[in-house]
């Protein structure tokens, strides 16, 4: 009872505070807006080029989530020189192998929801800078022409796999947007790659590691407008005009690259090894760090059956494409030839040194440090020669391209003739495009080849696949159409569900 | 944050005083009699006291306490259903203290509904009541638990045999596609309680809101059903209970695999199938013949669980009844049946009521709760399935452990599961997650008049989590740690008053109520650790990143309540609230919820009050809207993501510099989910009350619904959230209760109740389906459920299974490249294979039945329960047969064969997600019996009860998975969606236990 008089005493002296207590009861505590940027990054417009340079990593970042699985190059495995395992659940990878793809193949869909992820983060770049007020102008163009190297690159990334594809140009869903003509993708990639080669520097300055142009150059945006030329040139547009601007964009890339950095390694066993991630031979480079959490799941165990450190079976060599391949140091550096494949349980192929590492090379790990060459010097060489040869202008200097790529196959210094090796005569497109077969067998490019050119039957009808030695199969026997309208993937089925429009 | 909440407690505390001064300032102009109304138990609320012969009446407040205007000259009348009436004439008496007794055939509870409480024959909405009395016998460590099979239209599922993990509860079904499904908890009236959290010890009852018209004062957070948990007082002389027992959990069955001996022979013959050559000599078989193998189910299920539950209460009352405590703790162990896994929970409370005058009561109710999950299953690295999975499909021909001593890490023959080993990973793994939880709830109330009183509830919160994980299976080890701290506080201030004129009855309740939550939460990762350690020595790894996460959001409410009686005969009831949310933005972030209820009763008519049989009946009706306010903050404004695998990028193969990319998409045009539910009931009494039973039918529409809707892929993919589409949920709740038999020495009391809810979704806005949320866990990237209009939530996508082809259909199946032997898909005519949903996961039916037998000081608690009309998705039994490199199963001891072609493949490409692994999941399972003795009176113990139980004791069932009731929901839902769109998928939970139980309960 003491307490409560005191209270009374202490309370009836404070009549005053009893009003107060009751407006601080009955008015509004709750605060009713919200301030996301308390914690987070509002998206709009740059106030800085440091913001510029952070969004234009984060669209490398949705680069590498989207390449880093093979998932990114699924379009390879058509090509007479990939396979796949026979089981397992390696089913859309085989339907690629076997010409047999679905519109419900999970890796076009994953792919192409990488791919598109990274478009919408690369047009809300290009948005975003607009209207950046800076000084330091150089900085501003580099960041601008990366972003439009990205986009250009990645839509013909996509092109070469499902042809028309849709081209969306801004961060705003467009909900109904349709599929692009093959020439309106052709000249937006062609916008883009020609917008970033005159925005970009011939090297791009502050690379820790300025090997393999992993920020692209100048040089880098030409070498992927070679690439865009000679698809162009070929199926389906055939427009063979082009043929003379792939060789006249290749021969600035041949003219610079010393300037750009660019340079064919002496030996191409060097190529693979993880050590020589970062080349000069790359002229642009997708990197990874698999100790940051960063790491590539395309090489590694993935190229090994089970018979080989616990493998993955996703990978392997064709067998008589190895078998047609020529002897010599390049198949050498091309095949694990130390392993005994023809006596594998698993399943009887070959194994790509390009794709399991050299021997003791990389870790028994499905995932890894290797970077990827998304095009090699080697490309703009031959693209240089090939293109040459299609538009009848057969220079000496593309034949020097030609012969370069040769020697170095067989084991030479690829800068000095070599009368034992160079050809100076015959069909240099021709030869140009055999020499890419090998050259590039199992880097996931030949299938693109064989398109451009239409000889996608001729190089996988059965008799051009059966292995020569009568004891082993072909794994995965085409079972699809081998004439042109079954040449791309169609576009993931559920996009279409979504929209329509993206049907034809 | 601290400062806000201290000054609103300064600001409550004020007010408070203020109170107390109103208290003696009153000023006595009649004579007032007040006093206490007790049964033997304990104060009695809500009784009747009446001035004879007049309309002056008033009722007793929660504590039994009333204070009433009356001359020396008047007789008060004493009346509470269920107790005899008393009368006791005033005369020079101003306290005036009754002690009730019982009339058994009248009995009569008060019930919580929100904001007040009302006597059960008042309330007239759907509203299920469990009290201690139905869950006492019954060795509990989860609320959840208490609540299971208890109350009709109430479904408690658990997700798994996981100590400390998830326990789903859902009101009348699902109405959210995307957001959460998961009822509103308030406890003791604060809202955002969390059942894991509560010690079921401590609860002495619980009320279910089901209808719109019960759940409507809750506004924008009532939609999915609210859960009123009240937790105890003390009463009448001090009593010390301890209540200890001790369980031990058992693997009901294992799961047949292939011993290591037949799986090297099918290995064998499915590789012959493809001209691959032999893995396993005929040496090596006939060495695993003879040695076994090692099952690795049984390695990981290698331990009986055991739980030890003590529980510490001490309660009282003092002599005036003035004030009561009830101070409770508690201390669980638990070992589960997978090795390494474990949790463990202390808990304290001290509920303090005080009556510091007749018109002013003050009460303190504070809990903390320390709760230690050890080795979540969910929380390792869950690529190809948890671990359950995993050990399912692990080669049985690798020992765990090499010639050296250290682990297989892999298997030897490259056969089987590709994942690390299992056993290895549990024993080296080191998975902690920890959750402490701080609640502190001060209420007041004060009698403005004899009509008018004024309560003030606030109530705030910190809960404080840490997952520390430490693993070792992915190459390297990694270190986790992710810390959250969530602190919320909410203030209720609640007008009441209630008058009676005549036969007319009159109460309103008014309410303004403000509240916050605030979120903030960071972690960090090391990876790769360049040795072996352990958690603590993540300075080792190789690389470093680090998040964080920071919200905060408000909700301001207000609410009137209005409710009329005629005669005990008409009841009329009507509420709305309204609620505005930071969530949202200005313009769409006010929301009005209104509800209406109608009942009739004839109990006054004579055909009953004459009867014997029947001797009550009402038919109630009710309509209402509530919301679902369920997105996450800030999800109006677009967002971007910093940093992270996504977002950053190693320019130079190393460190990774940050970047920023688009995230969210916004939408600024969000508001809540509304849910507009009818109900209509009976209630019938028999025998005066001894038995009840009670029927509702409902339909409840949702719509406006909070929906992800998946942004194609084209445009850069992921969802925007918008207010499309409409659920539907109708159903009907059966409840039919009482004392079978009431004799001196023998009682039967049982309980039924049965629930049928269908589930239906009615339009998603202009399309016919919706992607699943539940990806396929064997690396196809398909979704193994589908969300399909027309058609109830938990609907399984997958390929139907025809058999196998045989050997006439050799040329067919060819074309397909497939051989005989191989498995048999329904193509569609370009000769794809035809994905279409093919099972659902939602059950429609389920029922509890509760009986408890007392003979002399023997009691008997037998508690059954049935789920029924849904599938189960088996993806493990998939996953055994094939195609995950080798096949695990029997079945394939009869596979098919050129001479005997029956339907199980012998190879080929076997689909996990078919229609050969869709099963009923329809069962039927004795959840407790339990048997006790009661001692009385022995030396100082009042009473010591003994008693032993068995949970789970038999299941029925025709699933040939662990137990049908398991789901796989994912672990982190914001990757894959809220369980219910993904119910009845199978992928390797842990297993529910059967339970043996022994323990003791005394009083003192």
């Amino acid at each position: 009872m003491y307490t409560k008089n005191k209270l009374i005493k202490y309370l009836s002296s404070g009549i005053g505070m009893v009003s107060v207590v009751f407006a601080l009861s009955l008015q509004s505590c709750a605060n009713l807006e919200e301030h996301p940027s308390d914690s987070q990054l509002a998206p709009g417009q740059f106030s800085s080029l440091e913001d510029f340079d952070l969004a234009v990593t984060g669209v490398y970042g949705k680069l590498r989530t989207a390449a880093q699985w093979t998932t990114f190059n699924v379009f390879g495995w058509a090509g007479d020189d990939i396979t796949t395992h026979k089981a397992l659940n390696k089913a859309p990878f085989r339907e690629y192998d076997q010409m047999n793809v679905s519109g419900d193949n999970p890796r076009s869909l994953s792919n192409w929801n990488d791919v598109y992820s990274m478009i919408r983060a690369v047009n809300a770049v290009i948005e975003s800078a607009e209207g950046l007020n800076v000084t330091d102008q150089e900085r501003y163009n580099r960041l601008l022409g990366e972003a439009h190297f990205l986009r250009g690159t990645l839509f013909l990334h996509m092109s070469r796999i499902h042809g028309r594809i849709p081209l969306p140009l801004t961060s705003a869903p467009d909900f109904e947007i349709g599929l692009a003509t093959q020439e309106e993708v052709y000249q937006q990639v062609e916008s883009d790659l020609l917008l970033a080669e005159s925005l970009l520097p011939n090297m791009y300055p502050g690379l820790e590691i300025p090997e393999g142009a992993a920020r692209p150059n100048k040089g880098s945006a030409q070498a992927i407008l070679s690439r865009l030329y000679m698809n162009w040139a070929g199926f389906p547009l055939k427009d063979s005009s082009k043929y003379t601007d792939a060789a006249n964009v290749a021969k600035k890339v041949i003219d610079n690259h010393s300037s750009y950095g660019f340079e064919l390694l002496n030996d191409l066993n060097d190529l693979w090894k993880v050590a020589n991630r970062f080349n000069k031979e790359s002229v642009w480079t997708i990197v990874y760090s698999n100790a940051a959490g960063l790491g590539n799941r395309k090489y590694g165990i993935l190229g090994y059956p089970a018979d080989v450190e616990g493998g993955w079976s996703e990978t392997f060599a064709e067998v008589r494409f190895f078998e047609d391949f020529p002897e010599g140091p390049r198949k050498e550096a091309t095949y694990r030839t130390d392993l005994d494949w023809k006596n594998f349980t698993d399943q009887v192929q070959p194994v790509f040194t390009k794709v399991a590492g050299p021997l003791g090379d990389l870790p028994s790990q499905w995932s890894t440090d290797r970077n990827d060459f998304y095009m090699r010097y080697a490309e703009v060489l031959l693209n240089y020669a090939e293109a040459s040869g299609r538009s009848g202008n057969a220079t000496a200097d593309a034949w020097e391209a030609l012969n370069m790529i040769r020697r170095r196959a067989a084991g030479k210094p690829f800068d000095s003739p070599d009368p034992s090796v160079d050809v100076t005569s015959g069909d240099l497109a021709e030869l140009a495009f055999t020499e890419r077969k090998w050259e590039f067998a199992g880097e996931y490019l030949r299938y693109n080849d064989l398109v451009r050119m239409e000889r996608v039957e001729e190089a996988l009808k059965n008799e051009a696949r059966t292995p020569l030695d009568s004891n082993i199969p072909i794994a995965n026997p085409v079972l699809g159409s081998l004439s042109p309208d079954n040449y791309y993937a169609p576009i993931p089925q559920i996009e279409i569900d979504l929209n329509p429009n993206l049907a034809n | 944050m601290k400062n806000r909440i201290l000054n609103l407690l300064k600001g409550s505390v004020l007010m408070g005083l203020f109170l107390t001064l109103l208290g003696f300032q009153e000023i006595q102009a009649q004579q007032r009699i007040t006093g206490t109304v007790n049964d033997a138990l304990g104060p009695v609320p809500g009784a009747n006291i009446v001035v004879q012969g007049t309309t002056n009446g008033v009722t007793t407040d929660f504590d039994g306490n009333y204070s009433i205007e009356a001359s020396s000259g008047d007789v008060l009348v004493f009346t509470y259903l269920g107790y005899a009436t008393q009368t006791i004439t005033v005369g020079n008496q101003t306290t005036i203290n009754v002690t009730l007794v019982e009339d058994a055939s009248k009995l009569e509870e008060v019930v919580v509904i929100g904001y007040g409480t009302a006597k059960k024959s008042d309330v007239v909405g759907s509203v299920s009541q469990v009290t201690s009395k139905s869950f006492e016998n019954q060795p509990l460590t989860r609320t959840e638990d208490a609540l299971q099979g208890r109350a009709s239209g109430v479904k408690v599922t658990r997700n798994s045999g996981q100590p400390g993990g998830e326990i789903k509860v859902r009101i009348r079904g699902v109405n959210s596609i995307t957001g959460n499904n998961s009822p509103l908890v308030v406890v003791d009236g604060v809202i955002g309680g969390d059942l894991s959290s509560i010690n079921p010890n401590d609860i002495a009852s619980m009320e279910v809101l089901k209808d719109a018209s019960a759940t409507a004062i809750y506004g924008s957070r009532g939609s999915n059903g609210v859960i009123l948990v009240s937790t105890k007082k003390g009463k009448g002389k001090g009593k010390i209970s301890v209540d200890y027992f001790i369980s031990s959990d058992h693997v009901r069955k294992y799961i047949p695999t292939l011993g290591a001996a037949d799986f090297a022979r099918i290995e064998n013959s499915s590789r012959a199938r493809v001209n691959s050559p032999a893995v396993y000599t005929n040496e090596e078989i006939a060495a695993l013949e003879a040695n076994g193998g090692t099952n690795y189910q049984k390695e990981l299920l290698g331990q009986n669980g055991l739980t030890q539950n003590l529980q510490l209460s001490a309660s009282g009352a003092s002599e005036d009844g003035k004030i009561n405590y009830f101070l409770s703790g508690n201390y669980v162990n638990q070992k589960g049946m997978v090795i390494e896994t474990g949790y463990e929970k202390y808990s304290v409370r001290a509920n303090v009521n005080a009556e510091i005058n007749d018109r002013l009561n003050v009460g303190v109710k504070i809990s903390a709760v320390r709760a230690k999950t050890e080795n979540n299953l969910d929380q390792f690295n869950l690529f190809e399935g948890r671990k359950i999975f995993q050990a399912l499909t692990w080669d049985p021909t690798t020992p765990i452990y090499n010639e050296n001593g250290g682990y297989n890490l892999y298997s030897t023959k490259s056969v089987a599961s590709g994942t690390y080993n299992p056993i290895a990973d549990m024993l080296e793994s080191d998975l902690q997650n920890v959750n402490d939880r701080i609640d502190v709830n001060f209420n007041t109330d004060y009698s403005i008049t004899d009509k008018l009183k004024y309560s003030l509830i606030v109530g705030a919160n910190s809960i404080n989590t840490a997952q520390q994980n430490y693993i070792v299976s992915q190459t390297l080890p990694d270190a986790t740690y992710s810390g959250a701290k969530t602190t919320s506080f909410q203030v209720s201030n609640i007008l009441t008053w209630a008058n009676t004129y005549g036969k007319h009855d009159i109460s309103a309740t008014g309410l303004y109520e403000f509240s916050q939550n605030e979120y903030s939460q960071n972690g960090y990762k090391s990876t790769d650790y360049i040795v072996p350690g352990n958690y603590y020595l993540a300075e080792l790894g190789q690389s470093f990143n680090a998040w964080n996460n920071y919200n905060k959001s408000d909700i301001q409410s207000l609410m009137a309540r209005a409710a009329y009686v005629y005669d005990k005969s008409l009841f009329l009831t009507a509420t709305v609230r309204m609620d505005q949310s930071s969530r949202f933005r200005k313009a769409q972030n006010t929301g009005y919820f209104p509800s209406v209820a109608l009942k009739y009763s004839f109990k006054q008519m004579d055909f009953l009050s004459n009867g014997d049989f029947l001797t009550d009946f009402a038919i109630r009706g009710g309509w209402g809207q509530v919301g679902n306010q369920n997105i996450a903050p800030y999800a109006t404004y677009p967002s971007s993501q910093i940093g992270g695998t996504d977002a950053s990028y190693p320019y130079s193969g190393g460190t990774p510099s940050p970047g920023a990319i688009p995230d969210g998409y916004g939408n600024e045009d969000l508001t809540w989910e509304t849910t507009t539910q009818i109900n209509a009931g009976l209630d019938f009494a028999f025998w005066n009350g001894r038995a009840s039973l009670s029927i509702d039918g409902y339909k409840k529409n949702t719509t406006d619904l909070l929906l992800d809707v998946p942004v194609p892929g084209t445009n850069g993919g992921g969802v925007i959230p918008q207010n499309i589409g409409e659920v539907e949920n109708y159903g009907v709740d059966f409840s039919l209760g009482g004392g079978i038999v009431s004799t001196d020495n023998f009682n039967w009391d049982s309980n039924f109740n049965f629930s049928y809810v269908q589930n239906k979704v009615v339009d998603l806005g202009g399309v016919d389906f919706i992607q699943g949320s539940f990806e396929a866990t064997d690396g196809t990237q398909q979704y193994w459920n589908i969300i399909e209009k027309g058609r109830s939530l938990g609907q399984f996508l997958g390929a139907t299974f025809l058999g196998t082809w045989k050997t006439a259909e050799a040329t067919e199946a060819a074309e397909f490249g497939r051989a005989p032997g191989d498995p048999k898909y329904l193509r569609d005519e370009s000769g794809d294979i035809v994905y279409r949903p093919i099972g659902n996961g939602t059950p429609t039916t389920f029922w509890g039945f509760n009986n408890t037998f007392t003979y002399k000081n023997w009691d008997l608690n037998l508690f059954i329960q049935g789920v029924h009309g849904f599938d189960v998705y088996n993806t493990m039994r998939g996953t055994i047969n094939g195609p995950a490199k080798s096949f695990m199963s029997p079945d394939q001891l009869n596979q098919w064969t050129p001479e005997n072609e029956t339907d199980i493949p012998a190879g080929g490409q076997s689909i996990i997600g078919s229609s050969r692994f869709v099963e009923d999941g329809s069962f039927i399972r004795l959840q407790n019996l339990a048997i006790g003795y009661t001692l009385r009176d022995i030396g100082a113990i009042e009473s010591l009860r003994i008693y032993a139980s068995g949970q789970n004791l038999f299941l029925i069932t025709d699933y040939q998975g662990y137990d049908p009731e398991l789901t796989s929901v994912a672990a982190d839902p914001a990757e894959r969606g809220n369980g219910d769109v993904a119910a009845g998928i199978d992928a390797g939970a842990f297993p529910n236990p059967l339970t043996i139980s022994l323990g003791l309960k005394f009083n003192f």
